[in-house]
């Protein structure tokens, strides 16, 4: 085995650090990849709201009014009854500030998730070329807890968390000096350089890193971890009943029976709130084991600065006959201890609870996470392109080049597929079937591309090309949604419009960032070419060879 | 001595498994004797048993010792996973 992970028997303390560095090194690589695409949708996704606003840069086509609330629900009704009279559920959200229309989620006969809007106004469905249709910054949002891949996806990024963890447990213990690494950086240096960044973002984020990634699997903890609750309950609904306090789950009969109007189940769940409702969600309409629940109006305001902000009222009935089965009044608390704990280790983890200074706070962080898993991912091959440590015998120069395609496709790559989807959010013609579908796949297929592209480039000219591609879109995105919406920065700066000016601005530091990124390696890379031609270990110039071939 | 080949096979499989088994059997026993109401307990023991996983995890490669490694996880998870569950039904 060779010296880097060579065991010294007769000391046991050094090999225990030894052995830390390893798995640091390569369950921190091989988890990195994903990781720096997770943390980094996560920090964009910490602003879904302001990005879905850019992507919808069409005015609403219906104004916002004091709509007759009950009226609203009906229409909703009526509409669900007529496309989908049994399903699995149905969910009417009422208009909002931001999105004026009614809202239909439901699951059609095919267990398919639909959605509809209806026109306020008319009840009638609204076409689908009167808004951008768009998953919005929401993408960004699903890419960070599933990849667009539902339970499974919730898994993989599980699985990677818990490599993150370990990762940074092992991390702690192979740094004898964390204080005094993190306040040396010396620029310039090469390894020691990529090493000093790596450990001044990883101590200077270490406390929220830990955090974020305990309270994600905290969010999906009887996802991830059913074990207790299997074995202790008969089926995961009798334990949340129990641990919520809240009526049980009732498993459907196939027994027909309607849905009583839900308009009146509305009035009467608004009367014991005491507020207004914001949706009506039906399980198992159709059945007889029907269970519709009213929730209250989320008030940002009452929720500021609250980790344990309770219900924002949930009122709950059998929608067969009508019966009202439990109310909860607006910042009402259930459960115990351990329930309290989730729910702050959820508030903390979705960062709603501090308005945009935690915002802000957290897309800070989160980056700072995204760039120690590049930094770490970088150093790995920086270190071995100076001097191969031939881990994988003959394999060596091979498994190097893949690291580095991956790097870069997964690093650069996928930071350009980010801007790309912002990019096609305006290219993609409005009206078109499945346009929010369209501009996800897109952005899938950048990705791809960007990973074939570092397949067949020599890596630091990959890395040179991406970034500056990256650098180009970002820079030129005001440009494109000038001449595509005829809005731009200036426009928002006037209208006052802080969430989109917020987007753009951002962009366009980004875009700096990559143009700066990319000079820098291009200076680095003209520099350095005369020095390394006269100084070549042959082994790295075999895998410069097969680098070259592609 | 060195990590590679089979023997990294089986220690990984064994922190990813092992560990993972290890947590769920601990998670059942702390469900069962943790003093709480019951679905309090089973979900202090939940959160709870991201980190034993972590430490487990952690513990295989210091242990390095592929027999100890799945011993030292496995015997555990199983012999907490059966206490849990048998507490389960008694208390």
């Amino acid at each position: 085995m060779n010296s880097g992970t060579a065991i010294a028997r007769e000391e046991p303390a050094g090999a225990f650090r030894q052995i830390m560095a390893w798995l640091h090194t390569w369950g921190g690589l091989l988890a990195g990849w994903l990781l720096f695409a997770i943390f980094f949708t996560g920090s964009l996704g910490v602003f879904d709201d302001a990005i879905t606003r850019w992507m919808k840069p069409e005015a609403p086509a219906v104004e916002l009014r004091d709509w007759d609330r009950a009226s609203l629900v009906r229409m909703g009704q009526s509409y669900l009854e007529e496309t989908v009279p049994r399903s699995h559920f149905w969910s009417i959200g009422l208009p909002t500030k931001d999105i004026p229309v009614i809202r239909l989620f439901y699951e059609d006969e095919q267990e398919q998730f639909q959605s509809e809007r209806l026109n306020p106004a008319t009840g009638e469905p609204m076409p689908n070329d009167a808004e951008r249709e768009t998953e919005g910054g929401h993408h960004f949002v699903h890419m960070h807890y599933e990849f667009h891949a539902g339970t499974a996806g919730v898994w993989l990024v599980g699985v990677f968390t818990m490599a993150m963890l370990v990762a940074l447990v092992s991390g702690v213990i192979i740094h004898k000096r964390i204080f005094k690494d993190f306040f040396s950086f010396r620029p310039g240096k090469g390894q020691r350089s990529w090493l000093d960044a790596h450990n001044a973002v990883s101590v200077l984020s270490l406390p929220f890193l830990f955090m974020i990634a305990y309270t994600g699997l905290a969010t999906f903890y009887s996802l991830y971890m059913p074990a207790a609750i299997e074995v202790h309950y008969p089926e995961e609904g009798s334990f949340f009943a129990e641990l919520l306090d809240q009526p049980r789950h009732r498993p459907e009969t196939d027994v027909d029976a309607a849905v009583v109007p839900l308009d009146g189940l509305l009035l009467r769940a608004e009367a014991e709130m005491g507020r207004a409702a914001s949706f009506v969600v039906v399980e198992h309409p159709g059945d007889s084991s029907a269970a519709a629940r009213v929730f209250g109006v989320f008030d940002e305001a009452e929720a500021r600065g609250k980790l344990l902000p309770g219900t924002s009222g949930r009122v709950e009935f059998d929608a067969v006959n009508g019966e009202l089965w439990d109310v909860q009044v607006p910042g009402e608390i259930r459960g115990g201890a351990a329930t309290a704990t989730q729910a702050v280790m959820r508030t903390l983890h979705f960062a709603g609870f501090g308005g945009y200074t935690v915002r802000w706070l957290y897309f800070l962080l989160g980056m700072a996470g995204a760039a120690m898993m590049a930094t770490g991912a970088i150093l790995v091959m920086v270190k071995r392109r100076q001097k191969s440590l031939r881990e994988f015998g003959i394999h060596t120069p091979r498994v190097y080049r893949l690291v580095e395609v991956l790097n870069v496709g997964s690093i650069a790559g996928l930071a350009l597929s980010c801007i790309a989807m912002l990019w096609l959010n305006r290219l993609i013609p409005i009206g078109i079937e499945d346009r929010a579908a369209w501009e996800i796949r897109g952005f899938f297929l950048v990705w791809a591309l960007t990973l074939l592209h570092a397949a067949l480039r020599p890596a630091g000219r990959a890395w040179v090309e991406q970034l500056l591609v990256c650098a180009a879109l970002c820079l030129t995105l005001p440009v494109l949604n000038a001449l595509t919406t005829g809005s731009h920065v200036l426009v928002y700066w006037a209208q006052g419009d802080g969430p989109r000016l917020g987007v753009e601005l951002t962009v366009i530091v980004f875009g700096l960032l990559c143009g700066l990124g990319a000079y820098g390696l291009l200076r680095r890379q003209r520099q350095a070419r005369p020095l390394l031609n006269a100084a070549r270990p042959p082994l790295l110039q075999r895998g410069a060879e097969s680098e070259a071939r592609g | 001595m060195g990590l590679y080949g089979w023997r990294l096979f089986w220690l990984v499989a064994a922190a990813i498994f092992g560990g993972y088994a290890l947590a769920s059997g601990a998670t059942v026993f702390l469900g069962a004797v943790l003093p709480m109401v019951r679905a309090e307990a089973v979900l202090a023991a939940t959160l709870l048993s991201f980190a034993i996983y972590t430490a487990a995890a952690i513990w295989v490669f210091a242990a390095r010792d592929l027999k100890r490694a799945w011993l030292g996880l496995l015997l555990p998870a199983m012999a907490l996973a059966l206490a849990g569950w048998l507490l389960g039904g008694v208390l």
